[in-house]
């Protein structure tokens, strides 16, 4: 699983690469966007990690050239607060996700695997959470090696959980993805799936839990984090 | 210093220009009556050599040859009338008297010398039955019966024509000159007023210039060449403040990435390592420093720039990505987050990451300062409100203004804050023009409530206190 780092500070281009190396990555570093188009020209990269302030260019003028070319590798970029702010938009226009500096190294390879997870993601088709692992094509779901069953819907709740893993999954977004606008939605219709759901995982042992943020959504958190 | 209405260029006008009306007006009735009374004087003294030559028309020789006044019989009866008035006395070259009226006046002017042909004025003091007071001329005429002297002498108040000539004219004056000046200095005034229009004008566009309005200029084409100047000054004083907060958000700019950088290689660095508690320590004395920075930076941003507060926001959508954000680092402290929306948009107008911000800082204060295991709750109201209620000690009521101050930071306090984030929140709510309250939460706690003015109608900011 080869990553491109695209980061004009050595140091920290540097303990971003070794992170990600122990994370079982290959990564090339980079310190601007003329040698980042170099690096794409030679290699292929399953996922890029963009940093937004480079010396020779902007790094949103980066990723808007390299989607009008047709490149669709998945990139999450790296920005401060502020330049969220003033470039939301931009962020709109081509990053599969972005982490506002600073972040957890942990929270940086957890947002890299979920991107290489996607449909069409070089992780391919399994999720992972703890010791829960979602293949995506065969729908089934294990804990360890023990097969759990799961009606249609359960496990496409657990699908949207497992890929925003450690994040807010809202109600409402698993309302509209789960149910047709024919089909008849009862107002307790995703908490009582969700407490099947749990059910299931906690009888089967499972490291990762299903939260509840009242009001919002679900999160799924593995134990570790 | 000036009270400030005398620096009123319409007062100083019309105080100046009713000064100079007095003044003209005063020496124009001056030099009038003055006028007046000279030309009075010499119409009394053509007067009296009329009168004089006209006596001297009707002397004649009488049938004894001596020279005799024979006036004619309306001039008589007019003599006959205002004696007391005019008098006359004729003397011969011998001195006699021909003929006098009344005849203590021929009898007076006897010992006088002859009167040659320049008229010679006198003055009688408290003569005649009524002591009144004289003035007169003698001139010397040619009649039939040679060379005469006559003496011819009015009652000084007999020109009482003239005075009351006068009066009338003065009266007059004394009415329209006022009502000439006022009507003047109305005009006057009205014509400063509309010429100052366009400097109102300008003057309402300079008090809109704000830090976020830096590029706006003064126009100066509608307005009086004296005042250009000043506004061409006025434009280049903005055009060095804007510079001024460019250079400033350079700064801001700068020091970010000169502070971030550093935090982020050691918060990288620490996060490679392996360790025990002490490199515990040391990652959350990084975080610390990491939201120190942020902070700082934040604080720094809302005073050099003001916030853009034009887009529609919904208060829903803003509370709910605080909770989504927020949420999962909630429960790795053993803590939850709720949301309760207001079921109905609540769109003011404002800055959505500022108020992001805003919430952020109250959820984790309240996260901070409540016991593991309870729920913080964020509510959204359809009112224009956000409020963040906790299960912690709750705000003391003294403290309730101080703890909005930079920095500060309560005796009992848990946290690793600056004490920033209610600054923040403060300043934030500032620019929304709404306003920041604190109360008790009835389950015990403090609520924090983010209040927005709705539809734009505006608030004056400020921080209340709440006891509920």
């Amino acid at each position: 699983m080869r990553l491109l780092v695209i980061e004009d500070e050595a140091r920290i281009a540097e303990l971003l690469a070794a992170a990600l190396t122990r994370a079982g990555f290959t990564v090339d570093a980079v310190g601007g966007c003329e040698v980042a188009r170099a690096a794409f020209a030679v290699a292929t990269y399953d996922a890029v990690i963009l940093d937004l302030g480079l010396p020779d260019g902007d790094g949103l003028s980066l990723l808007q050239k390299l989607r009008s070319e047709g490149n669709q590798t998945p990139i999450l970029v790296l920005t401060a607060r502020d330049a969220v702010e003033d470039r939301v938009s931009g962020l709109d226009t081509g990053a599969d996700d972005y982490l506002i500096k600073p972040f957890a190294m942990t929270e940086l390879i957890a947002r890299t695997k979920a991107l290489l997870r996607r449909p069409g993601g070089a992780l391919g088709t399994v999720l992972v959470a703890g010791n829960i692992s979602f293949d995506t094509v065969g729908r089934d779901v294990r804990v360890g090696s023990i097969l759990v069953l799961l009606t249609r819907r359960e496990a496409a709740i657990l699908e949207h959980l497992m890929r925003r893993l450690g994040r807010v999954v809202p109600k409402t977004l698993l309302e509209e993805r789960l149910y047709g606008i024919d089909d008849e939605l009862e107002s307790n219709a995703i908490p009582v799936h969700i407490h099947h759901l749990r059910r299931k995982l906690l009888d089967a042992a499972g490291t990762a839990e299903i939260h509840t943020v009242r009001g919002l959504g679900y999160v799924l958190t593995d134990v570790e984090s | 210093m000036i009270p400030r209405r005398f620096r009123s260029l319409q007062v100083r006008l019309a105080v100046r220009l009713a000064i100079l009306y007095v003044a003209a007006t005063a020496a124009i009735i001056g030099v009038l009556i003055y006028r007046a009374y000279d030309t009075a004087g010499s119409l009394n003294e053509r007067e009296l050599s009329l009168r004089a030559a006209d006596l001297a028309r009707h002397i004649a020789v009488g049938s004894d040859g001596r020279a005799v006044l024979q006036l004619p019989a309306s001039l008589a009866a007019e003599y006959d009338s205002t004696h007391d008035t005019d008098i006359f006395a004729i003397r011969g070259v011998n001195g006699l008297v021909i003929a006098a009226l009344p005849q203590s006046f021929g009898a007076l002017t006897r010992p006088w010398p002859a009167a040659s042909d320049d008229p010679s004025f006198f003055h009688l003091k408290d003569f005649g039955s009524k002591s009144q007071d004289y003035y007169g001329l003698s001139i010397s005429e040619d009649s039939v019966a040679g060379p005469v002297s006559i003496s011819v002498a009015r009652a000084s108040g007999a020109d009482m024509l003239v005075h009351s000539l006068l009066r009338e004219f003065v009266m007059d004056i004394a009415w329209i000159i006022p009502l000439f000046v006022i009507v003047t200095i109305v005009i006057a005034v009205l014509v400063i007023r509309s010429g100052l229009r366009s400097v109102r004008e300008v003057s309402g566009m300079a008090a809109a210039i704000g830090p976020s309005t830096t590029s706006v200029r003064l126009p100066d084409e509608s307005l009086p060449s004296e005042v250009t100047p000043l506004v061409a000054a006025v434009n280049h004083a903005f055009d060095r403040l804007a510079e001024g907060f460019a250079v400033q958000r350079q700064f801001t700019a700068h020091a970010a990435h000169e502070l971030r950088t550093p935090l982020a290689i050691i918060t990288a660095a620490l996060d490679a390592m392996e360790g025990g508690e002490e490199l515990m320590k040391l990652r959350r004395d990084v975080a610390r420093m990491n939201r120190l920075v942020e902070q700082l930076l934040r604080v720094a941003r809302l005073d050099a720039v003001a916030l853009d507060v034009s887009d529609t926001v919904d208060l829903n959508d803003v509370a709910a990505n605080v909770v989504a954000a927020m949420a999962p680092w909630a429960l790795t402290q053993s803590r939850t987050i709720a949301f309760a929306d207001a079921r109905t948009p609540v769109r003011i107008k404002g800055n959505a990451n500022a108020i992001e911000d805003a919430v952020r800082n109250l959820v984790e204060n309240a996260l901070a300062h409540s016991p593991a295991g309870t729920e913080v709750m964020v509510v959204a109201k359809s009112q224009g409100s956000i409020s963040v209620a906790d299960r912690g000690p709750g705000v003391l009521l003294d403290e309730r203004e101080k703890v909005f101050q930079r920095f500060w930071r309560g005796k009992k306090s848990i946290g690793h804050g600056a004490g920033l984030g209610l600054a923040i929140v403060k300043e934030v709510m500032k620019a929304h023009r709404g306003s920041v309250r604190i109360g008790e939460n009835p389950e015990g706690g403090a609520v924090f409530t983010l209040v927005f003015p709705l539809d734009g109608a505006a608030t004056p900011a400020s921080v209340h206190n709440e006891s509920s």
